[in-house]
């Protein structure tokens, strides 16, 4: 795999996240249901994977860059899959609405998998290291910088609905109102 | 409040890793991190109501 190639499959991989912020924004919006502490670090550690793929296209593919998303992905996993464990017992409805017959923190723990996986997978192709070590300026072409932006973007508003959401003091458990917006 | 402190952390880490210095991101992305493993640990203190 050419490094020009691995830059486009880390701009698709920056699609992925943004798409995965967008669907939470939309559950949070759409269906009014505020997200739980445990989602809310879920969500992070979602946006918290883009660093590596940013890193990528910036200075062009490193095994250290991948490996920051990989620490994010394992983290990731590890509150989702302890997310899936607190509403495992039987007679246990969940948090929130289920899509596709799964809570969104299952959906967290299989995209934190699939994304172990794929960057397992990304590590394996060694040309993408072997070429130009380092790019001076911004690279990968309008595709690649729009995928920065928009990813850089929705965790920009992310910041301000937790805010709405938590106020200035810790988040609720269960939250259902946002604090900043109670009259 | 302190959710809302990582988006921003991990919104400036993207905009270093953009913008500024390397090792710089990488240093502020260790520093995030930390953070939210400590806010893991802070939050995961409920027991899981398992049995095996």
């Amino acid at each position: 795999m050419t490094q020009t190639r691995a830059i486009t499959l880390n701009a698709l991989s920056l699609y992925a996240v943004a798409l995965v912020l967008t669907a939470a924004f939309a559950a949070q919006f759409m269906l009014h249901e505020l997200p739980c502490p445990l989602c809310l670090l879920q969500r992070i550690l979602f946006a918290t994977l883009a660093v590596g793929p940013i890193l990528n296209i910036r200075f062009g593919p490193r095994p250290s860059h991948y490996a920051l998303s990989l620490l994010a992905a394992v983290a990731g996993a590890v509150a989702s899959t302890r997310q899936v464990l607190l509403h495992i017992m039987p007679g246990d409805a969940g948090y929130g609405t289920a899509l596709f017959g799964y809570h969104y923190y299952t959906w967290a723990l299989i995209g934190f998998i699939a994304a172990i996986v794929l960057l397992a997978a990304i590590l394996l192709f060694d040309r993408q290291f072997e070429e130009e070590p380092a790019v001076p300026q911004p690279a990968g072409g309008a595709f690649a910088t729009s995928a920065v932006w928009l990813v850089i973007a929705l965790t920009a508003l992310n910041v301000i609905s937790t805010l709405l959401e938590c106020g200035f003091a810790a988040c609720a458990d269960n939250p259902v109102v946002y604090e900043l917006l109670k009259r | 409040m302190e959710f809302t402190a990582l988006f921003l952390a991990v919104t400036i880490v993207m905009l270093v890793a953009w913008f500024g210095r390397r090792s710089l991101a990488l240093a502020l992305f260790a520093a995030g991190m930390i953070a939210c493993v400590a806010t893991y640990l802070h939050h995961a203190t409920d027991t899981l109501k398992l049995s095996f």
